[in-house]
């Protein structure tokens, strides 16, 4: 990734940092906010593919890390295998992903993000959330993650500027036709 | 064969950086890089502040709409401060009626301190937690105000949690209800238990009650002070919600809900008290 990839991402980082802690943590509903780094790091595999997706994933978690209590390094491994799993994903799909399939990446990727964060906090030793709460969370992520989706596609479509159609590396590891 | 290398590129580009995950979890877990993490989050939300602190004043009260549309936030007052009086009062009746039971006890038994006459540094929550996963709350004042890791931190009404980590112009105060809290407390006819967290939205769950504690609902529970405890002694936590005794069973199960709306909160004073050594 070249260096201006690497400020228009700075930005966007950063933006979202504001937008996290200074808007959607005020937003609570039944105990849960939306989570707009999760869906960076789904958009980012949507868009630049596994490889790349997981390395902007694995620099997005550390980040993510910093405003939280949670064990640092948790959010990196979780976005590592979302946005992984999301280029693999999107590397089936010839064309540029569809408004549907973005929903559907980002609703699967905030369902899956939060249940694997869980989980592996689970087994690092963080106690477990009640299972009535694990549901108001993954809700309220998924769906966020679902509204935002299109909306964070562009912006990282643009911190990569990759041409529509031709826009990531998924497409072997698939199994698919490399493009 | 490009597709072969790319397979093998991706794959290691994923183990590589799943190792450095597992990596900076186990480093930044204890000793010297654990205290790096923790100043650079302190740092982090030193900077942040202003921002948070400008645009809670403006989404304060559309963060009160969300929750009162998922049922917790019933009819807010609109002026917070005027809720953290009623609150005081609350708390001083509660204060007041344990006392009365129990003050002789206590002064023979125990000689243990009371909340009152502790200073109270007084500071305004500007975020709520920023993982769904963790209880915690952020306030604008830090150790430049006298905040410091470790100090209660109360409401009008009685008990938020505490201090687990404070930066010059911010901290970051445990909830009461988070799971990892752990708070001695009083109840019943001079009881003592641990009040354990259980979740946002849940009550708190007293451990090792005897089956033969009396106690019933709607009965004070006060932090007990014993001890090395984390609290001073008398603060209000809640009322006993339920006790259930189980049969065959040696101890009853005694759920206590907090006095204080931790959805909903705006304003806290963080008692400067430590724990004894």
């Amino acid at each position: 990734m070249t260096m201006r990839t690497w400020g228009r991402l700075g930005i966007i980082v950063l933006a979202a940092v504001l937008v996290q802690v200074g808007v959607l943590n005020q937003i609570v509903i039944g105990g849960a906010h939306p989570d707009v780094f999760l869906l960076l790091a789904i958009s980012a595999g949507l868009v630049a593919g596994p490889q790349r997706g997981a390395v902007m994933g694995f620099t997005l978690g550390l980040v993510a890390d910093v405003f939280v209590q949670t064990p640092y390094g948790l959010s990196s491994l979780c976005y590592v295998l979302v946005a992984f799993a999301v280029g693999l994903a999107a590397g089936m799909v010839a064309a540029r992903p569809t408004f549907g399939f973005q929903a559907a990446a980002a609703l699967l990727g905030g369902v899956g993000g939060t249940l694997l964060f869980a989980g592996l906090g689970t087994l690092i030793g963080q106690p477990s959330v009640p299972r009535h709460q694990l549901v108001v969370i993954v809700a309220v992520v998924s769906v966020a993650c679902v509204l935002l989706a299109n909306l964070a596609y562009r912006l990282l479509e643009w911190a990569v500027a990759v041409a529509p159609g031709a826009h990531h590396d998924a497409g072997a590891f698939a199994g698919g036709s490399a493009r | 064969m490009t597709a072969s290398r790319r397979n093998t590129s991706q794959r290691l580009t994923l183990v590589i950086l799943l190792l450095a995950s597992i990596t900076v979890i186990t480093v930044a877990y204890k000793g010297e890089a654990r205290h790096v993490v923790s100043s650079v989050r302190n740092g982090a939300g030193d900077a942040v502040a202003p921002v948070q602190r400008g645009i809670a004043a403006v989404l304060h009260p559309i963060g009160n709409l969300f929750a009162g549309m998922a049922g917790y936030g019933g009819a807010l007052g609109d002026n917070q401060r005027l809720q953290l009086e009623v609150g005081q009062l609350r708390r001083q009746l509660i204060e007041a009626g344990q006392a009365q039971e129990q003050l002789d006890q206590l002064r023979s038994d125990q000689n243990l301190p009371f909340a009152d006459g502790i200073p109270e540094v007084l500071g305004e929550v500007i975020s709520s937690p920023s993982s769904n996963f963790d209880l915690t709350i952020e306030i604008d004042r830090g150790t430049s105000n006298g905040v410091g890791a470790g100090m209660p931190v109360v409401s009008g009404a009685g008990l938020v949690g505490s201090v687990i980590s404070a930066g010059e112009h911010t901290a970051i105060v445990q909830l009461l209800t988070d799971p990892r809290s752990e708070i001695g407390v009083r109840f019943g006819t001079g009881d003592v238990a641990v009040a354990v967290g259980q979740g946002e939205g849940d009550p708190l769950q007293l451990q090792d009650v005897s089956e033969t504690s009396v106690t019933s609902r709607g009965a004070p529970v006060v932090t007990s002070g014993l001890d090395v405890a984390a609290y001073p002694a008398g603060i209000p936590v809640g009322t006993v919600s339920s006790v259930r005794h189980t049969g065959g069973s040696l101890t009853s199960q005694v759920l206590v809900t907090p006095l204080v709306n931790l959805l909903v909160l705006q304003y806290v004073a963080v008692l400067q008290w430590f724990p004894p050594a």
